[in-house]
């Protein structure tokens, strides 16, 4: 059977985990047993690219070169790029479009990077189970938006790996909880990553894992614990060496142990140690200096969790657990404020660096049939809409929607001969579209007539990923009408493509990707065609052809589920070869109708 | 055509009857959703009185059958329907829930629709209103504590003044009988309305999260 592998791609580590018999297990790295994948990637000036742990260790010395938090700008553009983020990173000269990272003399984008560590990850999952792994669940956070959705997806084709379903990081944790206990009620999932932090609050019953309501902020998390702290070492030293990016980034893995240390002790150092400069610093510090440090951040997720609350209508008296998401949950801090929002104290039974990965594995079951008493019932995180008359924001989809959702609009043309319609979609709470995020630019062609004549239905579906699509209809024609996608902060189709072909190392793979993809359209077109005609010419069919039919449809169905294009292509020809009488028996049935009538208009 | 007639609309797969299904119930392959309207859906006569247990219990099996999840390793076709026709089993489930989008869905069906974009104030609130109206004016400009906790007052009296009329609708759901009611359903539709958005208001000149006083 082919293995879905389930993913948590996270701002400081990814891990790989897969749905067996006992459950969810998590797959290692096979030269060194390591469970976490660092998510680093340095990129070296001799072309080499080095990914993980080894990647991490390299910072220091390459601070420009080697991305650490890559999650933190998936599905930006250059103009959310921050002062701070300048100055730990470099990014190739641009204006607009997809934000890239200038590193060993090329451009990357976020994607890109991506790539590298779900190949590796890839690697640790094909050298556990023994095969090639081609499919995944990935894990988002709850609050990621379009944007940053589509550009996982594509880091997930990227590494050539057909992404099969985002799922958010709380549910997935809830899943991975849900799946030991019997329980019914009402469970909040409070998650503060290395960058991101989500709040949802999911309501269980009877398998099913609905999602009420979900909240957070993408720029948030651990990472932004550790700058604080990194800055009190920092600060014993002179400001020209406090302010060199490998000294910074040095400090930065300083303050991180200093942090873990935190969790369990009351007192610790941040020990900085510079040889080559000859210089050490060393910054002591109580668990409750460094409290009064991050109080200011910690407390951020108040109002989060409260929008959340209010928004699924529920009362904190009413939930029954607190699910603790994350490694920045061992700070106790964060602990004692997650029992003051909801009056509880929070399970952390299952690792929190591992649960949303586990939950990961569940879904990737649950995908291929092999959990059908769970099902996830997830939300849009951020309100969908398009720019109306005046740059107003018009909200199609509202936060919180149970997703797959959809909404169509129908549009028109305001002035004479128009032979496009722009739509421009944001996502976002604000009222007017400028303070929104742009989407995308969606242009539909219609046939040049009398402004406010043409008549065009537009339906916006969010899929189960929580990814948009728009598909347009011309409605004085009935006719179905392209849709050319302009991504504001993504990469288009030809990008996608150039990327892919550009990864040489995988070219055969590609190739076979191609062949498969082609094999499986046409297995998809011959065998709507058999299905039709069957249902439609029945009574043609001669004795035990039916069966035979049926037969070869199946055998179809199975090539169509395996990854072998041959194969595919094989079953196909047997179809044909099947079904060719009785296709002939169609043609001359209709061809005698035809016959007929003409006959009738002779007479 | 799709479903142009319920009662007979065969399995686009395997040509079983599949009536207002909405997945086969031969093959499980889902099925464009059935014509008509929300109620049709869930399987529901078009009433304004709705079990919410059973509502939900609807809700559930159906998404069951149909999400996406469910078919992820059918042909492109069955995950296309699936993705649609889960669509509209949320957007049903979303407006039927609630008993104000009910009731506002309810006129739409009976050609009697409540207009969006009346922005008149019922009578029965006007007083609160303009009360309401001066105290948040006074404390955009000054807002000291105990302004602030003066309207907090109000607000928590607008919040029961809510839930009492929202009972009321019950009341009125449970005894409908048709198209005498009209009037009334309108008139306290555009009531929980205007309180919801009043309440909106005042949380967000506390500065407090708001939205969501359509849930329950």
């Amino acid at each position: 059977m082919e293995r879905i592998v389930g993913i948590d791609l996270g701002t400081t580590n990814s891990l790989v985990a897969v749905l067996e018999d006992g459950g969810p297990r998590v797959l290692v790295d096979p030269e060194t047993g390591a469970h976490l994948l660092p998510s680093a990637v340095a990129f070296l000036a001799d072309g080499e690219m080095v990914v993980g742990a080894r990647a991490r260790e390299l910072a220091p010395d390459h601070p420009f070169e080697t991305i650490l938090s890559v999650k933190r700008f998936m599905g930006l553009g250059f103009e959310h790029v921050s002062d701070d983020d300048r100055r730990r990173y470099r990014f190739a000269e641009g204006r607009e479009g997809v934000v890239r990272f200038a590193v060993g003399g090329r451009a990357v984008t976020p994607p890109e990077v991506s790539a590298h560590i779900l190949r590796e990850l890839k690697r640790w999952a094909e050298r556990a189970l023994g095969g090639t792994v081609a499919k995944a669940v990935i894990t988002v956070p709850a609050y990621f938006n379009d944007s940053q959705r589509q550009a996982t997806k594509d880091a997930g084709r990227l590494a050539g790996l057909e992404v099969l379903r985002l799922v958010n990081e709380p549910t997935a944790a809830a899943l991975a909880y849900g799946l030991d206990r019997a329980d019914e009620g009402t469970v909040a999932v409070y998650d503060l990553g290395g960058g991101t932090f989500d709040v949802s609050i999911l309501k269980l019953r009877g398998g099913i894992f609905e999602v009420l309501a979900t909240n957070g902020d993408t720029r948030l998390g651990g990472d932004d614990l550790d700058g604080r702290l990194a800055e009190v070492v920092l600060a014993e030293l002179p400001r020209e060496l406090a302010a060199q990016p490998s000294v910074r980034a040095r400090a930065r893995a300083a303050a991180e142990r200093a942090k873990r240390d935190l969790s369990a002790a009351e007192r610790t150092e941040v020990v900085l140690d510079l040889p080559e400069v000859g210089r050490h610093a060393r910054a002591p510090i109580t668990r409750s200096d460094f409290e009064r440090l991050i109080r200011d951040i910690v407390q951020r997720t108040v109002v989060p969790c409260r929008q959340a609350l209010k928004d699924a209508g529920i009362d904190p008296r009413d939930i029954r657990e607190v699910v603790a998401v994350g490694g920045s949950t061992r700070v106790p801090l964060v602990r004692r404020l997650m029992a003051e929002i909801f009056g509880r104290p929070p399970l952390v039974d299952i690792d929190p660096d591992e649960v949303v990965a586990l939950g990961a594995g569940i879904q990737a079951g649950i995908l291929s049939g092999g959990r059908r008493d769970m099902l996830l019932l997830d939300v849009v995180p951020l309100s969908l809409g398009i720019e109306t008359m005046g740059g107003v924001f018009t909200r199609l989809i509202d936060r919180n929607t149970t997703i797959p959702a959809s909404v169509k609009e129908t549009f028109t043309t305001a002035v004479d001969g128009q032979t496009v319609v722009d739509v421009h979609v944001l996502q976002g709470e604000r009222e007017l579209a400028a303070d929104n995020r742009s989407l995308a630019r969606f242009k539909i062609p219609i046939a040049p007539m009398p402004a406010g004549v043409p008549r065009l239905e537009v339906t916006f579906l969010v899929d189960a990923n929580g990814i948009l699509s728009v598909a347009a209809s011309d409605l004085r024609t009935g006719l179905e009408r392209s849709v050319e996608v302009k991504p504001s902060y993504g990469l288009t189709e030809d990008e996608m493509e150039r990327m892919l072909e550009e990864s040489i190392d995988h070219a055969e793979d590609d190739v076979r990707e191609r062949q498969l993809r082609e094999a499986r359209v046409e297995t998809d077109v011959i065998l709507g065609a058999t299905r039709q005609s069957l249902v439609a010419h029945g009574r043609l069919l001669a004795a035990g052809e039916r069966e035979r039919i049926d037969a070869a449809v199946s055998a179809l169905d199975a090539a169509r589920a395996g990854e072998d294009y041959v194969a595919i292509r094989d079953a196909i020809e047997s179809l044909s070869q099947t079904t060719e009488p009785f296709a002939r028996r169609i043609m001359d049935e209709s061809l005698q109708e035809a016959l007929g009538n003409r006959r009738l208009e002779e007479l | 055509m799709e479903g142009s007639q319920n009662e007979d609309r065969q399995c686009w797969r395997c040509g079983a009857g599949v009536g207002t299904g909405l997945v086969c119930p031969g093959c499980e392959a889902p099925q464009p959703p059935p014509d008509g309207d929300l109620f049709a859906v869930l399987g529901l006569p078009r009433r304004l009185a709705v079990d919410g247990e059973d509502l939900e219990r609807r809700y559930h099996a159906a998404s069951r059958a149909l999400h996406p999840d469910r078919h992820q390793t059918a042909e492109p076709h069955a995950r296309q329907l699936s993705e649609r026709a889960s669509a509209a089993l949320n957007r049903a489930y979303r407006t039927l829930r609630d008993p104000v989008a009910r009731g506002r869905y309810w006129l739409e069906l009976h050609g009697n629709p409540l207009h969006r974009e009346n922005k008149e104030i019922p009578p029965a609130l006007a007083t609160d209103v303009f009360e309401t109206q001066e105290k948040l004016e006074e404390l955009r400009t000054k807002a000291t504590p105990a302004l602030h906790d003066e309207v907090r007052h109000v607000h928590d009296a607008l919040v029961a003044r809510l839930v009492g009329l929202e009972a009321e609708l019950s009341r009125l759901y449970a005894g409908a009988n048709g198209n005498g009611m009209v009037d009334e359903l309108k008139r306290r539709l555009s009531e929980i309305a205007y309180l919801r958005t009043l309440l909106g208001d005042i949380e967000a000149a506390l500065g407090e999260v708001s939205g969501a006083h359509s849930r329950h």
